[in-house]
């Protein structure tokens, strides 16, 4: 199994949006998704998913929906909304400058102070 | 905010549906996971087994879940309520005193304040409302301190008052409208072109009147109010340009007022043009206004009533510059006060509903003192429960919002029991004559006055809350768990605290009570006054004899005379009379008379005196009683004979020391020559006009109905037989002389003196009604601490009992804190009631502010009372046996 890293805080909302933004998910789905996304690479705790998913649901930025999961069972889909779709344009762009800040800091030569 | 609050709303609309929901998506991912587990070749069991864990507690996620919904507050306030119901059904006798505690001081709150509202808060239904300003002449050094205004006033002053945007006249009349043989009478108003301007709200089908409608001959039009229109014109969207019969012509009509349309207190269903002669409109006339022509102004917007005010003296000082009565007028101390129009309209009512809303707040107080006190006592039994729940880790706003959401629930649930209270006394209130007040018809049981219950439950909710709280959170929860069963000794703050609720409750309700006494009283005094005329036996009633077919007095006379004769054939009716104004119609008038050779003193003012014109045997049909000469006869209107009668204050004050008859007088403010004079033929003792309260000696006269022939007439009745009965026959006689002519406003004499009284009956019986309740909750109060003092002494009173106290000593320990108690309670109470006396002295009539009748009478009930209520449970603690109370744990 590769080594897989802990989520930052604040991340897994940022992750289940982006997750059912793809196509509409159920709850496991997301799980899964999250899982193949990211290669493996970021272990979700099941426990705090569902809490993460009511409260994006709470914040209308997804919203969910019965229906038939593949073996045709009854599972909740969620979906992104528009107020979702922009939130997750943000996060991305805001990680990014995050990332790339932290990348260059971390880089930092001597020669450069 | 707003999207999530709606997703909050949907979840707890269905909260059954959500709590499903949720189920089943966590069994569906335990299954799947298990699913996805077991194709990886771990056993079914296992698999199961491991989903589970990785989820975690399902309960805990549920919870997270719920609390990422943003349910979680209304988890906990339901967890909350229903421990709250579950404590309120434990105890039903306190529960059920504390809710109609709460129902009746809340109900007496709300219809008050239902009141207080409608006629003081709430501002008149017209379009910026406060820049409506009320004009009047007054002349105080004549004894007229309120005379309405002029139709000279009107045209001298419309559109000459900058500070003014509109101004206009109006005048409160009936009217005969339809056909002969179906007329029916009605309410109606004249006014001038401007006044819908002036209110701001006007006709909205057609239109106002025109200035060329103010003169007679072109001024039957008619503006319909919306009922009026609905009722006798079916709606019919076509009106404009119809034609209905008033006294008897064809009027067009030419507008529909707004649904709701109403003007004060104004009952009027038709409108028409305040018409006048020319004439009538100059400056000789300005001072002739009488009490019935009344004007409203609109304050332009910046304007102030003071600017107003300034301008329209300026303008009177302008116009008395070339007027010949300008001296007399100065004298009289003539002025034009402007106020505002619903102030001035609720003036006189003020006081007294002001006064009734402190009493029902005191009221409220005593009855939130006894919850206090309840709430205190259950609260003492409930300590070990409360330092065990502390101990495990309930935490202290935990043990805050317990005690508010308790109080809340009982405090709501009173509140919406007061509603149902509140609707009663509204109507209560309406039998009571409120609708007679000056805007009281709008006094109505509506939302807002739900909306206010249901705060002042809750903030009342809130503060009761209070005082448990404290006590719970009082000692630090080892303490209370320490201390023996009888936790009492250390609750000398708890019980002083108590006492000195119990000692408020008596002086608060001392204070109603001694407040209800003064009422009582000054209404009692008011009833003892004599209105100068035998009232029992005595039938009124008005007659508007319109000018289209009672031209002239000949034919108005002529119509009395009839009259007269028809009724007094009739069995039972002694004696039949006429006059233009009855006492006690509601309205009074005074005129200006001249005595022959009264020399104006220095600083004294020419007087308004109250003139009637009487016809047929008016004096004897009233019961006056005659001092001097004699009473005016129907010859001399027949006669026209220069002759008329004075009152006892008349002839006081122009002859003190003289014989008042074959003195010589004028109708008017200038003597004419003696052929125009009119000789005193008689002196009957005086009358009250306005009410039993007018203590002014306003001297009055009177004429032969022909020198005063108003149009509107009152017929006096004395009967052998109950008067009521002998209304109806004269409705059937009047109608045989004229079929066109209803009779109006028909009372016996006895009702309108009673009817006149409402404004001080009904403030006084609804204080007596709060007293009652007040003593009823200060009976339960003090009944109920001392039966806890009882209780909680049980042990301490067994021992002492055991060690030889006798019972009588146990009893009377029990009855001197009972009279400590009290003591306090009316010292107190002697000193509030002053304060109230005090503040009460408008409305009082010859009643001091500190009444030694009212106080006595006022501390004899509470000592009554309190004494009864503390017999049971002194009683039982002398009887407690000191074997058992020793053996109880």
């Amino acid at each position: 199994m590769a080594k897989t890293a802990d989520l930052l805080p604040g991340t897994l909302d940022m992750l289940i949006l982006k997750a059912v933004s793809l196509k509409p998910l159920h709850g496991y789905g997301v799980l899964l998704r999250i899982g193949q996304i990211s290669g493996d690479a970021l272990e979700i705790p099941q426990g705090s998913l569902y809490p993460a998913l009511y409260r994006l649901e709470h914040q209308d930025l997804i919203t969910a929906e019965w229906g038939q999961s593949e073996n045709n069972r009854r599972a909740k889909y969620y979906k992104l909304t528009a107020a979702g779709r922009r939130r997750l344009r943000e996060e991305t762009a805001g990680w990014n400058r995050l990332a790339s800040a932290i990348a260059a800091a971390l880089n930092a030569t001597s020669e450069e102070v | 905010m707003l999207k999530r609050l709606r997703s909050l709303f949907r979840v707890l609309a269905s909260r059954r549906y959500f709590e499903a929901g949720m189920t089943e998506e966590l069994h569906f991912h335990i299954e799947q996971y298990a699913d996805d587990l077991m194709r990886s070749g771990i056993p079914r069991e296992e698999a199961r087994r491991r989903a589970r864990m990785e989820l975690g507690g399902l309960n805990t996620v549920k919870e997270e879940c719920r609390e990422a919904r943003g349910l979680h507050p209304f988890d906990e306030l339901g967890r909350e309520l229903r421990h709250a119901v579950r404590l309120l059904r434990k105890s039903p006798g306190f529960t059920v005193t504390a809710l109609l505690t709460l129902a009746l001081c809340l109900g007496a709150n709300l219809t008050i304040f239902a009141a207080i509202d409608s006629i003081l808060l709430r501002p008149l239904p017209f379009p910026e409302a406060s820049r409506l300003a009320f004009i009047y002449n007054t002349y105080p050094k004549a004894g007229v301190e309120r005379d309405g205004s002029s139709l000279t006033n009107y045209y001298e002053r419309r559109g000459h008052i900058p500070a003014f945007s509109s101004l206009s006249i109006y005048r409160y009349g009936t009217a005969i409208v339809g056909e002969p043989g179906s007329t029916m009478r009605e309410q109606i108003t004249q006014a001038s072109p401007d006044f819908f301007t002036t209110l701001g709200r006007g006709p909205v089908r057609g239109r106002t009147f025109t200035d060329q409608e103010t003169t007679f001959q072109t001024n039957h039009v008619v503006i319909l109010t919306e009922a009026y229109w609905r009722q006798h014109f079916n709606a019919d969207r076509n009106v404009i340009g119809r034609q209905i019969q008033v006294d008897g012509l064809p009027n067009t009509v030419i507008g529909v007022l707004p649904r709701g349309f109403r003007f004060l207190s104004s009952a009027a269903s038709l409108y028409f043009p305040l018409a006048s002669r020319p004439e009538d409109r100059t400056p000789l006339q300005r001072h002739s206004g009488g009490n019935v022509i009344q004007m409203i102004a609109r304050l332009r917007p910046g304007a102030t009533l003071a600017q107003a005010q300034s301008q329209i003296d300026a303008q009177n000082a302008a116009l008395e510059r070339d007027d010949p009565q300008a001296k007399m007028m100065a004298d009289a101390g003539f002025r034009s006060l402007v106020l505002p129009l619903h102030g001035d309209q609720v003036a006189a009512i003020r006081p007294t509903l002001l006064l009734l809303q402190a009493g029902v707040l005191v009221l409220l107080l005593i009855g939130a003192v006894n919850l206090v006190n309840l709430l205190l006592i259950r609260a003492s039994g409930r300590v070990k429960e409360m330092a065990v729940r502390q101990a495990l880790g309930a935490s202290r706003r935990y043990i805050v919002s317990e005690a508010v959401v308790e109080t809340t629930l009982l405090t709501l649930a009173g509140g919406l029991l007061g509603l149902v209270v509140a609707a009663g006394g509204i109507r209560l209130l309406a039998a009571l004559g409120a609708d007679r007040l000056p805007l009281g018809a709008y006094i109505a049981f509506n939302a807002q006055l739900a909306w206010v219950a249901v705060a002042a439950a809750i903030v009342i909710g809130i503060l009761l809350a209070a005082p448990i709280a404290w006590f719970n959170l009082r000692d630090q929860p080892g303490h209370a768990l320490q201390s023996e069963t009888r936790g009492g000794t250390s609750d000398r703050a708890v019980q002083r605290l108590r006492h000195s609720f119990i000692v408020a409750q008596i002086a608060f309700a001392f204070v109603l009570l001694a407040g209800a006494g003064e009422l009582g009283l000054s209404l009692k005094r008011v009833m003892a006054v004599s209105p100068g005329f035998r009232a029992d036996h005595l039938l009124t009633g008005q007659i508007a004899l319109p000018w289209k077919s009672y031209p002239d007095g000949a034919a108005r006379l002529a119509f009395t005379e009839k009259l007269n004769d028809e009724i007094s054939r009739q069995p039972g009716a002694l004696s039949i009379g006429e006059v233009n104004n009855v006492p006690f119609s509601g309205s009074s008038g005074k005129s200006a008379a001249t005595v022959k050779g009264h020399v104006i003193r220095p600083g004294e003012s020419p007087r308004g005196h109250y003139s009637y014109g009487v016809e047929g045997d008016y004096f004897r049909a009233m019961g006056f009683s005659l001092l001097a000469g004699r009473f005016l006869t129907d010859s001399d209107s027949r006669r026209a004979a220069r002759v008329c009668v004075v009152d006892q204050d008349f002839a006081r004050y122009y002859w003190p020391r003289e014989n008042p008859l074959g003195h010589l007088l004028f109708q008017g403010s200038e003597a004419g020559p003696d052929a125009e004079a009119f000789t005193v033929v008689g002196v009957v003792g005086s009358v009250k006009q306005a009410g039993l309260t007018d203590d002014t000696a306003q001297g009055a006269i009177y004429y032969p109905y022909v020198f005063r022939t108003d149009d509107s007439i009152f017929v006096a009745i004395r009967t052998s037989l109950p008067p009521e009965s002998i209304g109806f026959t004269l409705q059937k006689d009047v109608r045989q002389i004229d079929a066109s002519l209803p009779v109006n406003d028909i009372r016996t004499m006895e009702t309108r003196i009673s009817d006149s009284l409402a404004v001080r009956r009904s403030p006084a019986l609804l204080a007596f009604v709060f007293s009652g309740i007040a003593l009823l909750l200060t009976a339960i109060g003090t009944y109920g601490v001392l039966s806890y003092a009882v209780t909680q002494r049980r042990r301490e009173i067994g021992v002492r009992m055991a060690l030889g106290a006798r019972p009588e000593q146990i009893r009377g320990q029990f009855f001197s804190l009972a009279l400590r108690l009290l003591a306090g309670g009316t010292i107190l109470g002697v000193v509030g009631a002053w304060l109230t006396g005090h503040a009460m002295q408008t409305v009082l009539f010859h009643v001091s502010a500190l009444n030694s009748a009212t106080l006595a009478g006022a501390a004899a009930i509470l000592i009554l009372v309190c004494l009864v209520a503390c017999l049971l449970p002194a009683h039982r603690a002398a009887r407690i046996s000191p074997l058992e109370a020793l053996a109880e744990r």
